[in-house]
């Protein structure tokens, strides 16, 4: 699981896939682990039968649409408080992540080492969904007047960034993949989700529920949605030498 | 048994129980479940807390509970009906005993722009930082901060006769009789009663870095009450700051008619007015966090009046001090360490044969530390050395505990 690139170009037995299975039951600690670990696990299982000799690279686009947006997380019940809390924003749950469900050889060679932002403001993540490569340094900005305090108990990425105020930013590379779920220790009703991929193979579908995967090398390929912890079951699509493939979900 | 045989069994017992709690927990909620489109909303804290015996009874909250054997059950809930008006309550259940209402309240949000409330019911405390944040969850450690939980000798509805019997009841405060008033043994009160909400009427502002709260409730600080057993009203104030981002600055002040009717009458006579027997309090509290560390100061002065009816007579009003210092530092994600160093003195009374504290002086230093299983599954280990200075009471006390705690 740490080594996408690795399991990739050597793929697991049974036997080794029935070992991680059986580990998957049998340490259920983070209920988040059998998400990530299913993920992962269904990207080493499938074997691509992709062609990356000279040709172009395609377009797969769709549309995802959620028919059960989960719901916002409400503040606890505020019984000791001297007063009522003020408004915040609410979270965008309909954008979904759509990726390959197993990607070329030549994808794991990429190093993108870029960065990204997940700003705090009015008590909310914003975005509240960010999918990243590995390499992948996610900058915390606080945009509240007042403290806020990011972790993560992930396995993929397990940090604490402390309280900072105002003005302030703090920073975490993401070098694993997984999904790794972002909370606030100081405001329990703030939370996101950043989905670490080792290749570049994915998307995150716009307002309308949009997207598009660019530079797919042609092939056969599966292909997966995901929306606040709910997968989709891996859907075949062909990409035609330079040309675009279509491809709809629909998420329960 | 020695502290550290306890402490490695306790050690032990979490471990396996707090592994098990994981794995069960995964079938319980993680976040508030909400109702009705998000009009109702219900949270839970969950805390099982395992301690080492304590016969000195320094964390007794009454005769039968102690703050380090205590498992407590609280679900939360808010309904909101619009804008302005929203109900608030709150059950709890310690011990696995029956469920009882801690909190139940409407709270009237005039102007929607405004930061401006008023609660009406069993409301949330008015007085000092730590009532109102006095769940597992929010607690570092493990114990109580003395000033609102070590059980003084003073009863609302029993009165010493004279100096001599309060000094021959120091460190009896978990169960205490007195000639006067109810015959019964019972419990003392603490400076600042965490554990019980007082009824009343609460007026809350905030304007930018200021916010202000009053409140005039049945019952005082050390002795909320649902129904009122002395025709007297508490009031209290507070006034809070917050300068930078971080620090918060607060002040408190309470007065409020303390000793019951029926005791007065006891002490006095029929025609005894009941207004001059009157618990004063004040605190200042202040809280400092930055990066991975917090910091709490936190002082309480209480002042008693009550009756007395022999010589030699209690003159002065009975003060207590109690002064805390807490502190909390994250190690890694997941892991802390925390501390609290407080003392708990009271002012001197003059007795036939010696001039001695009311009660008896404690001083307490918790070190523990807690370790996030899941987000909301934290197991936290505590070590406290208690010291008592006077008493019929064990003066020395070390103990050991563990807790573990799960909310949504």
């Amino acid at each position: 699981m740490r080594n996408l690139t690795r399991t990739q170009r050597e793929p697991r037995t049974q036997r080794e896939r029935r070992a991680l299975d059986v580990k998957v039951r049998v340490f259920p600690f983070v209920s988040l682990l059998a998400s990530v670990s299913f993920v992962t696990f269904v990207s080493f299982a499938a074997v691509p039968s992709v062609g990356v000799g000279a040709a172009r690279n395609g377009v797969i686009r769709g549309r995802v649409e959620v028919r059960r947006v989960m719901p916002q997380v409400e503040r606890r019940p505020g019984v000791t408080d001297l007063g009522a809390p003020a408004a915040r924003d609410v979270d965008d749950r309909m954008r979904s992540v759509v990726y390959l469900e197993s990607a070329p050889r030549r994808a794991f060679e990429v190093d993108e080492g870029g960065r990204a932002v997940m700003d705090q403001r009015n008590e909310t993540f914003v975005p509240h969904l960010l999918a990243i490569m590995t390499g992948t340094t996610v900058d915390f900005p606080n945009s509240d007047k007042f403290y806020h305090n990011v972790f993560s108990l992930s396995k993929p990425a397990r940090f604490d960034l402390g309280r900072y105020s105002a003005g302030h930013s703090r920073s975490i590379r993401f070098d694993r993949p997984g999904i790794v779920r972002v909370f606030c220790d100081i405001h329990s009703h703030m939370s996101a989700f950043i989905l670490v991929f080792s290749h570049p193979y994915f998307a995150v579908t716009d307002s309308q529920g949009r997207y598009h995967i660019d530079n797919v090398p042609p092939g056969n390929y599966g292909v997966i949605a995901w929306n606040e912890g709910n997968p989709s079951e891996p859907k075949a699509v062909v990409v035609p030498d330079g040309g675009a493939a279509e491809l709809d979900f629909a998420l329960r | 048994m020695s502290v550290r045989v306890v402490t490695l069994r306790l050690a032990s017992i979490l471990v396996v129980v707090a592994y098990a709690a994981a794995v069960r927990a995964q079938g319980l909620p993680s976040e508030p479940i909400a109702l009705a489109g998000g009009r109702v909303t219900v949270s839970g804290d969950v805390s099982a807390t395992f301690g080492s015996p304590d016969p000195g009874f320094f964390n007794y909250t009454d005769y039968e509970h102690s703050a380090l054997r205590l498992v407590r059950i609280d679900v939360a809930a808010a309904a909101k009906a619009g804008p302005h008006f929203s109900l608030l309550g709150e059950v709890r259940s310690e011990n696995i005993d029956t469920l009882q209402a801690y909190a139940l309240f409407a709270r009237i949000r005039p102007w929607t722009g405004r930061d401006f409330d008023i609660q009406v019911g069993r409301i949330p405390p008015t007085f000092g930082a730590f009532g109102r944040r006095a769940y597992a969850n929010d607690n570092p450690l493990i114990g109580y901060p003395l000033a609102y939980q070590y059980l003084t000798s003073l009863r609302p509805d029993a009165l010493p006769a004279s100096a001599d019997e309060l000094l021959q009841k120091r460190s009896l405060g978990w169960l205490v009789r007195y000639s006067v008033g109810a015959p019964n043994v019972d419990r003392g009160v603490p400076l600042v009663s965490a554990l019980r909400w007082d009824s009343g009427v609460q007026v809350h502002a905030g304007a930018g870095i200021f916010s202000a709260a009053a409140a005039i409730t049945a019952g005082t600080v050390s002795n909320p009450l649902f129904s009122d057993d002395n025709g007297g009203r508490q009031f209290a104030g507070r006034f809070e700051v917050r300068p930078i981002a971080g620090l918060i600055a607060g002040t408190s002040f309470a007065r409020g008619r303390f000793v019951s009717d029926a005791a007065v009458r006891s002490a006095l006579g029929d025609a005894a007015p009941s207004e001059d027997f009157r618990q004063t309090a004040w605190g200042a509290d202040a809280e400092y966090s930055h990066g991975y560390y917090l910091v709490r100061f936190e002082s309480i002065v209480s002042a008693w009046r009550v009756p007395t009816i022999r010589a030699p007579a209690i003159d002065e009003p009975l003060r207590a001090v109690s002064t805390s210092v807490e502190g909390r530092y994250k190690i890694v994600p997941g892991l802390y360490a925390a501390a609290r160093v407080e003392h708990l003195g009271f002012s001197d009374v003059v007795g036939s044969t010696s001039t001695l504290p009311w009660d008896a002086p404690v001083t307490r230093v918790e070190v523990g530390t807690g370790y996030s299983l899941q987000r909301n599954l934290l197991l936290k280990i505590s070590y406290q050395h208690n010291t008592r200075d006077g008493g019929v009471l064990r003066r020395i006390e070390n103990l050991g505990a563990g807790q573990l705690v799960f909310w949504f």
